[in-house]
C-alpha cells in the first residue's frame, strides 16, 4: 500500500533497501559465477601454468618463467611445422568454405521450383557434428573399399601420406559449408535491389553484375564469414583426431590437437598452456583486426 | 510482336506464352542442374553412411551408394549388444543438452534483464566482462578446465558436462537483443503497478522474448549433443560417456564394425538433423547470433 502511494520515482530512488542495492547482482550471479570459475580462472591459470614445469598430474613444480616458451615450444621446430600447419590448414579451409558458401547463395539467390529444398540441403551440414561426420567420411576414404576409391577404382590411402592434409581440409569445409552458406546467402539477399536495377538497363551481364554490384555489396559479410571460418578452423580437433585415427603427420598436427596430445598423450600440461596462450594470442590478432575493419566499414 | 503482326493477335499470344513457358522451364531446368555437383557432395556422404548402416555385411567394402540388400543388424545391434550401451549414452547426451540449454535459459535471462532494465554500479564494467568472454576461444582454457574439474573428484559425472556451460555471453547477447525492443514504458508501467523485477522477468519479460529463447535453445541443445572434445577429456567411462564419444569409440577394424559405426552415426545424426528440420527457424537465428562468438 505504501508503495503504490509513493509514486514518483525519485522518492523510491533516495531510499533502497539492502535489497534493492544487491538484486541486479543477484540477477548476474549464476552467469558470472560460471564464467568466473571455468573462464576467468582458467584463463588466468593456463597462463601461470605456462610458467611452470608441471608433473603428470598437472600440478606445477617448478617456475621456469619464458622456458616453456622459449625453449619448449618456439625452440622446436615440430612447433612451427605445426603452426605452419595449422596456418595453411586455416587458409584452405576459409577460402574453400567462402568459395563453397558463395557458389550454393548464388545458385540459390532466385527462387525457383525445387531452390527452397537445395538451400535446406546447403544449410544443413551445420547440423551435423564434427565427430559424427569424421566417422562417416573415414568410411568414405577407406583404403580398400570406402566410396571415394571404390567410385575411382583406386586403393589409395587418402587419410595417410600426403593426402591426408586435404582430406582432414576438406571434410572440415564440408563441415563449415553450411554456415557459409546460411551467411552468405542472408548477405546477398540484404543487396538492394535497386542496385541491379540500374545495372540491367545498361545491359550488364551477370559475370560483370556479379563482380561489379554484388561482390562489392556483400564485402563486408564476406569479411565477417572469413574471419568466422578462420576462427572455426583455429579451433579443429575432432576431425584430426578421428579421421588420422590418432597419428597425424606434421602437414595435420593442428594446434588444438597438439594441445590436446601434449596434454593427454605426453602428459606435458606446461607446453599444452604454453601453446593454449599462443592460440589464443592468434585468436585475439584476429579479433582485433575483425574490430578494427568493422570500424572503418569494408566499402559499401 | 503484337505491333508487327496485328492480323493474328489470338496465334501469336498464344506462341508467345507457350514459348515463354517453355522457357522458364528450361531455366527451372538448368537451375537444378547446376545444382547437382553440390547437392551431391552436401548429401552423398549422408545417403552413403545410411547405405553402408543396412548394407549385408559381405557388401560393405562394395557398395556404391545405394544398398543391393537390407538388413537392421547394426541398428539391433547398437541398441541392444550388451558392449555397446547405445542407449545409454543417448540417454546422457539428452539429459546433458537438455539441462544446459534449460540453464543457459534461466543464466542468460537473468543477466541480460539486470542489463537492461537494471541501474546499478558496474554495470558498464560487468558487461564488458561478459563481452570479453567472447574473445577466449574454449579450446585454449580447456586444459586448465580439465585441471580443475580433475582436482575437484569431478571427471566421470554428468554435472562435470552440464556445470561449466551453463552460461554463455551468446545467450545473454541474445535475451539482451530481445530485451532491448520492449517499449520502455512497459518495465515502469510494472514498477508503478507493484511488480516486483523477478515477477516481471517470470510473467511479461520471458513470454515476450519466446523467439529469442527458442533460438538460444535449438542452438545450445544441438551444440551440446554435437560436443566432442570436452567429454572426451572428462569421461571415460561408459556409464557417462556422450554420443559423439560413444560413436568415435567404435573402430573400424572389419567389415562388420564398419556397419555397426555407421549405423551409431546415424542414430546420432538424427537427433541433430530433427532440430535442423524441425526447429530450422530457431535454429538459424541462434546461429547468427552464435557466430558472433569466437
Amino acid at each position: 500500500m505504501a508503495r503504490a502511494t509513493r509514486v514518483p520515482t525519485p522518492v523510491l530512488r533516495t531510499r533502497k533497501t539492502f535489497y534493492q542495492i544487491i538484486e541486479p547482482y543477484l540477477f548476474l550471479l549464476p552467469a558470472l559465477a560460471v564464467f568466473a570459475v571455468f573462464l576467468y580462472y582458467p584463463f588466468g591459470r593456463t597462463i601461470y601454468l605456462s610458467t611452470w614445469v608441471t608433473d603428470a598430474l598437472g600440478r606445477p613444480k617448478k617456475y621456469v618463467g619464458f622456458d616453456n616458451y622459449s625453449i619448449r615450444l618456439f625452440g622446436k621446430p615440430d612447433f612451427w611445422a605445426s603452426l605452419g600447419s595449422t596456418l595453411q590448414f586455416v587458409g584452405v579451409v576459409a577460402l574453400g568454405g567462402l568459395i563453397v558458401g558463395m557458389i550454393t547463395s548464388l545458385l540459390t539467390y532466385n527462387r525457383y521450383k525445387g531452390s527452397d529444398f537445395c538451400a535446406a540441403v546447403y544449410a544443413m551440414p551445420v547440423a551435423i557434428a564434427s565427430a559424427a561426420a569424421s566417422m562417416a567420411f573415414r568410411m568414405i576414404f577407406h583404403p580398400t573399399g570406402g566410396l571415394l576409391n571404390n567410385l575411382m577404382g583406386t586403393q589409395i590411402n587418402w587419410l595417410g601420406g600426403t593426402y591426408q592434409f586435404w582430406s582432414v581440409a576438406m571434410v572440415t569445409i564440408w563441415l563449415q559449408s553450411g554456415i557459409n552458406f546460411i551467411f552468405i546467402s542472408a548477405g546477398l539477399k540484404g543487396v538492394p535491389t535497386e542496385l541491379y536495377e540500374s545495372c540491367s538497363i545498361d545491359g550488364a551481364n551477370y559475370w560483370q553484375r556479379l563482380f561489379h554490384i554484388t561482390l562489392p555489396a556483400i564485402s563486408p559479410t564476406l569479411f565477417f564469414q572469413i574471419i568466422i571460418n578462420i576462427i572455426n578452423a583455429f579451433q579443429s580437433f575432432s576431425q584430426v583426431k578421428l579421421l588420422t585415427n590418432e597419428s597425424p603427420n606434421s602437414s595435420t598436427n593442428l594446434i588444438v590437437y597438439a594441445i590436446w596430445h601434449d596434454a593427454f598423450r605426453a602428459q606435458r600440461f606446461e607446453t599444452a598452456a604454453a601453446r593454449s596462450v599462443v592460440l589464443f594470442v592468434i585468436i585475439l590478432i584476429i579479433t582485433l583486426i575483425q574490430f578494427s575493419f568493422e570500424k572503418r566499414s569494408v566499402n559499401y | 510482336m503484337k505491333a508487327t503482326n496485328p492480323s493474328l493477335p489470338q496465334e501469336s499470344h498464344q506462341f508467345h506464352k507457350t514459348r515463354s513457358m517453355r522457357k522458364r522451364e528450361l531455366k527451372n531446368f538448368g537451375n537444378l542442374l547446376l545444382n547437382i555437383p553440390l547437392l551431391l557432395i552436401i548429401l552423398v556422404p549422408l545417403i552413403y553412411t545410411v547405405s553402408i548402416s543396412l548394407v549385408n555385411t559381405d557388401e560393405v567394402y562394395k557398395t556404391l551408394l545405394f544398398p543391393h540388400s537390407i538388413q537392421f543388424g547394426n541398428y539391433v545391434n547398437a541398441f541392444t549388444n550388451p558392449s555397446y550401451s547405445f542407449l545409454r549414452y543417448i540417454g546422457n547426451s539428452f539429459i546433458v543438452s537438455t539441462s544446459v540449454m534449460l540453464c543457459q535459459m534461466v543464466t542468460a535471462s537473468m543477466a541480460a534483464f539486470a542489463f537492461v532494465f537494471l541501474e546499478f554500479k558496474g554495470r558498464k564494467l560487468l558487461f564488458l566482462a561478459v563481452l570479453a568472454t567472447m574473445m577466449v576461444p574454449g579450446e585454449s582454457t580447456i586444459i586448465a578446465n580439465y585441471l580443475t574439474v580433475a582436482r575437484w573428484g569431478w571427471t566421470n559425472s554428468l554435472h562435470v558436462l552440464i556445470i561449466p556451460y551453463m552460461t554463455s555471453a551468446m545467450g545473454i547477447f541474445l535475451l539482451r537483443q530481445s530485451y532491448m525492443t520492449f517499449p520502455k514504458e512497459l518495465k515502469e508501467a510494472a514498477t508503478i503497478d507493484g511488480c516486483g523485477n523477478w515477477r516481471f522477468l517470470l510473467t511479461i519479460a520471458l513470454p515476450l522474448s519466446r523467439p529469442a529463447l527458442g533460438a538460444l535453445g535449438a542452438y545450445v541443445f544441438l551444440n551440446t549433443w554435437n560436443q566432442y572434445m570436452w567429454p572426451l577429456l572428462t569421461t571415460d567411462s561408459d556409464a557417462y560417456r556422450t554420443v559423439q564419444v560413444g560413436i568415435s569409440m567404435l573402430y573400424d577394424i572389419d567389415a562388420q564394425s564398419m556397419g555397426l559405426m555407421m549405423a551409431g552415426v546415424v542414430i546420432v545424426i538424427v537427433p541433430s538433423l530433427s532440430i535442423f528440420v524441425f526447429m530450422n527457424k530457431q535454429l538459424i537465428n541462434g546461429l547468427m547470433a552464435g557466430a558472433v562468438k569466437g
